[in-house]
């Protein structure tokens, strides 16, 4: 799991205007989540999926308006939201492919699948294409070892895969830009 | 042991061409929510004694008795929940979200049939956060339910409304764990929880909670129509009823399969997933934290009794990944201790340290630094931790130490094989031909 540690040095990300929790997410979130729940703090995983989903990661602005939303500290909305592998702090890009390399995908060459990328699109896992096209990462397993080996291509599961037929598929996604996001680097 | 036909998987077809979503009205028409109905014409005490005459054991790792779990709510305290188990991260493991993909309103009914019973004020079904194509199909199986009157009603006969709701996780194996889930459902980290309190007693939100895997929840429907003698019909005298299995690795057919429990693996292998590719040589019987089952083990009974009779961990989740004799057993020794390294919550030091030394060892055999001590090394670190040495909170590391410790057992030369003599300078510290 991850394990997060504040760097104090570094300078704080500077605020942009427009807030993360838009009134909008925050309508969705108070009406839709916080019924379901005796606490508000509960609605934490509901609200970073949502702001996954809108921005592609999580910045240190976002877990301050949350924590102000939820009516909790900063510190306990840093340490949740650092803790689960799918909320990321660093941008990456338009596609985010999780190759699975636990032990069916491995007994069934992940290995080939991860190499092929690494040849073709000239990143390692945990690296993003230079157009921002697509993230690699390699994730523990996915729930479809009847399909091993497999990949989850943002919210898309592909299965059964062959390293040049995957490759080919992953170079006709549709090109656009990055996530949009305040645009600050990694 | 008679076992008729599916049970679990009796609405979705062998036939991969022909499956397809059941819906709230196809779902009813085969007969579904007859159960609930019938149920709500029952006293609930009568449903909780239904299970526990049953038999019916967890099928989330633990084989727990059902029905005893329920009779621990402590009376009279409101409001209690219930927390689904869809985590399903166990690597080999994906039973439930087959059944999920086509057939979720047995869940659905399983759950309304035990919230009645357990007089349950809102149902969570913690679903992990990869599992993106299932939670759409809960939440619209659910927006049926609760246009049918299933949900959002009072429990006939109290004035508690009922409510059942999806909740993501958001990529974390250690939130299977259940005290972990209800970290993970109130908002925080997914840290496993001392117990007790045991959490039927202080569960989420530290009220009662009872958890509960998918699978189990979604035998209750046929055992209320059918009654116990009949679940207990299959199976065998301490294992009931009708199982799950998935099967992966080196078969030709993987997929998931239904049969009672008790089958043999080799009756899994051959009857159902067409057999090994290649020669046979070892199994990992229910999910990579239950340890190995060695070549002379292929007949091994599928049941809650493998611990016992086969010196591994248990059951677990009966997702069996299989293994030919091409297979470089270091490797996949390595692949697991990584995988506990990785997901270790990192609470208690035996586990966060100890995944991670043994992971370093296993590193450095594979690149062919073993040294002759690295045996009884690796040996000794995975023994110490868990939670029945007593060493740590949950259970992963108990996962950790069985899977090493039956390898090595198992196939010891896999890896002394692997280990050199180790040199400093050219000098040979320990002589050549020593006992490694
Ligand atoms: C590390 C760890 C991971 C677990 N993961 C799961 C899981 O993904 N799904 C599950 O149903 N149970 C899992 N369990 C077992 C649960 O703790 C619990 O026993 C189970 O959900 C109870 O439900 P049952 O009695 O219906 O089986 C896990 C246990 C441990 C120690
Ligand atoms: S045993 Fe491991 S995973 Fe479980 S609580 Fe301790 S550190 Fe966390
Ligand atoms: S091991 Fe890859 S999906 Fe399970």
């Amino acid at each position: 799991m991850a394990w997060l540690v504040e760097d104090r040095l570094k300078p704080y990300q500077s605020k942009r205007v427009e807030p993360y929790l838009t009134p909008e997410i925050k309508k969705r979130v108070a009406e839709k989540y916080f019924p379901r729940y005796p606490t508000k703090q509960a609605a934490l995983l509901p609200l970073f999926h949502i702001i996954m989903h809108e921005y592609g990661y999580i910045t240190e602005q976002a877990i301050d308006e949350a924590a102000e939303f939820l009516e909790i500290t900063r510190a306990q909305v840093q340490d949740a939201v650092t803790f689960y592998e799918e909320f990321r702090l660093t941008p990456s890009g338009k596609y985010v492919v999780n190759v699975c390399r636990s032990i069916a995908c491995e007994l069934c060459g992940h290995a080939d699948i991860v190499e092929k990328i690494r040849q073709v699109f000239g990143i390692d896992p945990g690296e993003t294409t230079e157009d921002h096209q697509i993230t690699l990462f390699e994730v523990e397993c996915l729930g479809a070892c009847e399909q091993a080996p497999c990949a989850l291509v943002n919210e898309d599961l592909h299965g059964c895969l062959k390293p040049d037929t995957f490759v080919r598929h992953l170079q006709q996604l549709p090109a656009e830009a990055a996530h949009k996001g305040n645009g600050q680097g990694h | 042991m008679a076992f008729a036909g599916p049970v679990l998987l009796k609405r979705i077809p062998d036939d991969p061409a022909k499956r397809r979503l059941i819906r709230y009205s196809d779902y009813c028409a085969t007969g579904g929510y007859e159960a609930l109905k019938k149920s709500w014409t029952t006293p609930p005490e009568d449903i909780i004694k239904l299970v526990v005459e049953s038999g019916l054991r967890g099928r989330g790792g633990a084989g727990f008795p059902c029905g005893t779990k329920w009779t621990f709510l402590p009376k009279d305290l409101h409001p209690r929940y219930l927390a689904v188990n869809f985590d399903e991260s166990e690597p080999g493991t994906f039973k439930d979200r087959y059944l999920t993909d086509y057939d979720p309103h047995i869940l659905l009914e399983g759950i309304a049939i035990a919230a009645y019973a357990n007089r349950i004020t809102t149902s969570y079904i913690f679903i992990r956060g990869e599992y993106h194509h299932e939670a759409k199909i809960l939440e619209e199986a659910l927006e049926e339910a609760y246009a049918n009157g299933i949900f959002g009603k009072k429990l006939p006969g109290t004035d508690i409304v009922h409510n059942c709701y999806v909740h993501r996780g958001a990529g974390a194996y250690i939130c299977g764990e259940e005290t972990g889930l209800l970290e993970a459902l109130e908002g925080k980290r997914g840290w496993p929880r001392i117990k007790p309190p045991f959490p039927a007693v202080a569960g989420a939100f530290a009220k009662p909670t009872i958890i509960n895997n998918v699978e189990t929840l979604a035998c209750l429907p046929d055992i209320v129509l059918k009654g116990a003698a009949w679940f207990k019909g299959m199976g065998t005298p301490s294992s009931a009823g009708p199982k799950l299995y998935g099967i992966s690795g080196h078969i030709h057919k993987p997929g998931v399969y239904e049969d009672e429990l008790g089958i043999k693996m080799s009756t899994l292998i051959e009857k159902y997933a067409g057999g090994v590719k290649g020669k046979y040589r070892a199994a990992i019987p229910g999910g990579v934290s239950m340890g190995i089952l060695g070549t002379d083990q292929w007949d091994a009974e599928l049941d809650f009794d493998i611990g016992r009779k086969y010196n591994v961990l248990g059951l677990g989740t009966a997702g069996v990944i299989v293994m030919n004799d091409t297979t470089d057993l270091v490797l996949m020794l390595r692949n697991i201790v990584r995988f506990f390294a990785y997901e270790s919550c990192g609470q208690c030091t035996p586990c966060r340290e100890g995944t991670a030394w043994m992971h370093k060892m296993l590193n450095r055999i594979v690149a062919g630094f073993g040294r002759p001590r690295d045996f009884d090394m690796l040996m000794e670190v995975g023994l110490s931790m868990g939670s029945m040495p007593g060493t740590t909170i949950c259970g992963l590391a108990d996962g950790a130490n069985w899977a090493v410790k039956t390898f090595l057992q198992k196939f010891p030369d896999d890896f002394k094989s692997r280990l050199k003599p180790e040199q400093v300078r050219g000098v040979t510290l320990t002589p050549a031909g020593a006992t490694v």
